[in-house]
């Protein structure tokens, strides 16, 4: 199984290789593509949980910083990005 | 040209500067935040084109698209494809995207730039793109969307008149012009990798800066430093509303007492005196005193508005509102209800998910809104010692106070975990926000909406609690006790028989005379209740020079135990004690199931807590 978003190491760039749109609603998957979460796009996990939580996921997309949730994290798989 | 005036809409991303823009053009004081979903209505304003032609200008909720995600972003697309009610399709738009973020806010400037009606682009923020490192040219981007781009600086207002210039000169040539076809809409793949492409084109230069802002959000969201941040910022702030508001309100207890001795020494012994010195300046005057306290809040809030934290605070806190079934988003609209409900129960339209939303509206007036510091400080101030806890310099009034906000807090958590496993079922929410940069708070606009807050609780001071009080008062003198009777005046006038009656029900939960009679006026606002104490006590006192000599504070502390003072506070943590929070939640709700509910259930939470506490304080020996 490719790693997924939800347990990519922060502050590391990873490219999108696919998302399971069937995994999720159709509202959550068009707020994804709305924030440019793609596959082919790069991001970056920056920030991850507060106290005893492993929610939310900060990531930054292009010039934009987006929060998610780690469940949606774990239906977009992401591999590392071409050096 | 028709002799109609043109209807032109300011539209795009959340938090691309659509408010900043509209405020600039009308002279409106529409709310504006560095958050995403501040503005949650359509709002109409007026502006003039150069020559004086009049225009009506519209500021609408930002979205992402035209598929609407939350309710605000309903009324954007309503508004937009002429679905509206009782609404022509503007004549033109106004897309307001954000410079520095253009691969993502073209992607719906190309969806509205689609729809064919004559479009400008306001190219935004341009100022936070060169902090960035970005140099764009306007006219390649205006070439490649087909359509005026004009650069502006909503906040420094500037570019204005280049913006109503291009949206006059998109007016008429669009009459010229034959509709754009309507070409199958692309993908949403296809639409970003053409935003993107546009991006690229416009961008002359990229130098990428280091900025400050990646190191402070590693230490404001880290996941236990940062939440310990949350909960210091928020302390402080109580702390604060204490601490700094001390003199300013001497000042005003000043003034008013000067006012009374002036009438006192000008006017005859009668009605006009009494209704005056008890009631106007007495009554409405000690609601009036805690204006300082509700500004220092107030200024809290904007601070944290404007600089961008609210999405962090949002961020750290969506563990535990997961945990309850809510989320980060409604942290949000929870926070602002610390100033009042209504806006926070308006704000809640943000949120996507139906039973998210009914649960955060329901669970909104338990946040403790600014209308309870008035009763919280009074009898705070009269029954808590004014001291340090243990020699710290952190003081024992204040922390009580941040405990009376916990004690908010904590029961909102509760309850919103009942309702989402009862009548408020439901998957369980997502939660996917956009986190904003930082900015510096703008000392004018934060000025502005400081002065807007003190206007807003003084219409309130010189309406809602003038009226209450005023007819309290006239119920609390007549009819007027015979000098034979050993009754006191409050006791035997006609407020006072209704209050024995609710005495009786409240009795139980510690409650005395004096409460009874303040809760029923309290239901128009919750600082009645002080206005009500401070005009009975000063009815009571009557010409005892003694008394008249004493303050609030003192003659309550005379009358009630101490048992009793905590369960009135206990009371007004959960008591659903304001007509404007029931009236905005039936509106919000489409109904009146949600507000009686609403009203029942914080009731009943009220009468328990108050219970409770009375109870265990008479235990400890407190009664
Ligand atoms: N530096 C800078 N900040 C701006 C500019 N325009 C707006 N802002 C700031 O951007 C933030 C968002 O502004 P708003 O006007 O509330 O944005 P909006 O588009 O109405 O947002 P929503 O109502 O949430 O859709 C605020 O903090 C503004 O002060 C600008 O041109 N430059
Ligand atoms: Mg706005």
């Amino acid at each position: 199984m490719n790693p997924r978003l939800d347990s990519a190491p922060l502050g590391v760039a990873v490219r999108i290789s696919r998302i399971d749109w069937d995994a999720m609603s159709q509202d959550e998957g068009r707020r994804l593509r709305e924030f440019g979460l793609m596959e082919g796009i790069e991001v970056t996990p920056l920030h991850r949980g507060s106290l005893f939580s492993r929610d939310p996921l900060a990531l930054s997309v292009g010039r934009m910083q987006v929060i998610i949730r780690a469940r949606q994290a774990a239906m977009i798989e992401v591999a590392p990005t071409a050096p | 040209m028709t002799a109609a005036i043109p209807t032109i809409a300011l539209v795009g991303n959340p938090n691309a500067g659509k408010s900043s823009l509209f405020n600039a053009l009308t002279g409106a004081r529409q709310k504006i935040a560095n958050y995403p979903g501040v503005t949650v209505e359509r709002k109409a304003g007026h502006a003039s084109f150069a020559d004086g032609r009049p225009m009506s200008l519209v500021d609408l909720p930002g979205s992402y698209s035209l598929t609407p995600a939350s309710p605000d972003e309903a009324v954007t697309r309503d508004v937009l494809l002429g679905r509206q009610a009782g609404e022509r399709q503007p004549d033109a738009l106004v897309v307001v995207v954000d410079a520095a973020n253009l691969d993502n806010h073209l992607c719906f400037a190309l969806e509205l730039i689609a729809l064919g009606r004559p479009t400008v682009v306001a190219l935004n923020m341009l100022d936070l793109a060169t902090r960035d490192g970005l140099t764009l040219d306007p006219a390649i981007l205006s070439r490649e969307l087909g359509v005026p781009v004009v650069p502006t600086v909503a906040v420094r207002k500037r570019g204005l008149a280049d913006l109503l210039a291009a949206v006059d000169g998109a007016i008429l040539s669009h009459q010229t012009q034959a509709s754009a076809p309507s070409a199958p809409p692309p993908s949403d793949a296809a639409l970003h990798q053409r935003a993107r492409a546009i991006a690229r084109a416009a961008t002359v230069s990229e130098t990428p800066v280091r900025r400050w802002t990646g190191r402070v959000d590693a230490i404001v969201l880290h996941p236990v430093a940062g939440f310990l941040i949350l909960l210091a910022l928020m302390f402080v702030m109580f702390q604060g509303v204490y601490a700094w508001s001390e003199a300013p309100i001497g000042w005003i207890e000043g003034g008013i007492a000067a006012l009374q001795g002036a009438v006192d020494a000008a006017l005859p012994d009668g009605f006009l005196r009494g209704l005056i010195i008890e009631g106007i300046l007495g009554g409405v005057g000690s609601v009036i005193v805690f204006l300082p306290q509700i500004l220092i809040l107030f200024l809290f809030i904007l601070l944290l508005e404007a600089t961008g934290y609210m999405t962090r605070a949002a961020f750290l806190m969506d563990g535990i509102m997961a945990k309850v079934g809510l989320s980060g988003r409604g942290f949000i609209p929870l926070l602002s209800s610390f100033a009042c409900a209504v806006p926070g129960i308006m704000a809640t339209r943000a949120i996507p998910d139906a039973k998210d939303r009914l649960t955060t509206i329901l669970i909104a007036p338990l946040m403790t809104c600014s209308a309870r510091l008035p009763v919280y400080t009074l009898i705070i101030g009269a029954f808590i010692p004014n001291s340090n806890v243990g020699g710290s310099p952190v003081g024992l009034q204040g922390l009580v106070l941040f405990g009376l906000y916990l004690s908010g807090i904590v029961g909102a958590l509760v309850v919103a975990l009942v309702l989402r496993r009862t009548v408020a079922k439901g998957t369980a929410a997502g939660f996917m926000m956009e986190m904003p940069r930082y900015q510096w708070p703008r000392l004018r606009d934060v000025a502005i909406a400081l002065w807007q807050r003190a206007w807003i609780f003084l219409r309130r001071a010189g309406t809602i609690i003038f009226v209450t009080t005023i007819a309290l008062w006239l119920l609390l003198s007549y009819p007027t006790v015979p000098t034979d009777s050993s009754e006191s005046q409050v006791d035997y006038s006609v407020a006072g028989r209704i209050a024995s009656g609710l005495e009786v029900v409240v009795a139980p939960i510690g409650f005395n005379h004096d409460i009874a009679l303040a809760l029923i006026p309290a239901m128009a606002a919750r600082e009645v209740a002080v206005s009500a104490l401070a005009t009975a006590n000063a009815i009571e006192a009557g010409d005892d020079e003694e008394a008249m000599a004493q303050s609030l504070s003192e003659r309550l502390q005379g009358r009630w135990s101490i048992a009793t003072a905590l369960a009135f506070l206990a009371w007004f943590v959960f008591a659903p004690q304001c007509i404007s929070t029931i009236a905005i939640t039936k509106r919000e709700t489409n109904g009146w199931k949600w507000p009686l509910f609403m009203v029942g259930y914080l009731f009943a939470l009220a009468y328990a807590a108050a219970g409770i506490t009375y109870w265990t304080a008479v235990a400890f020996g407190l009664g």
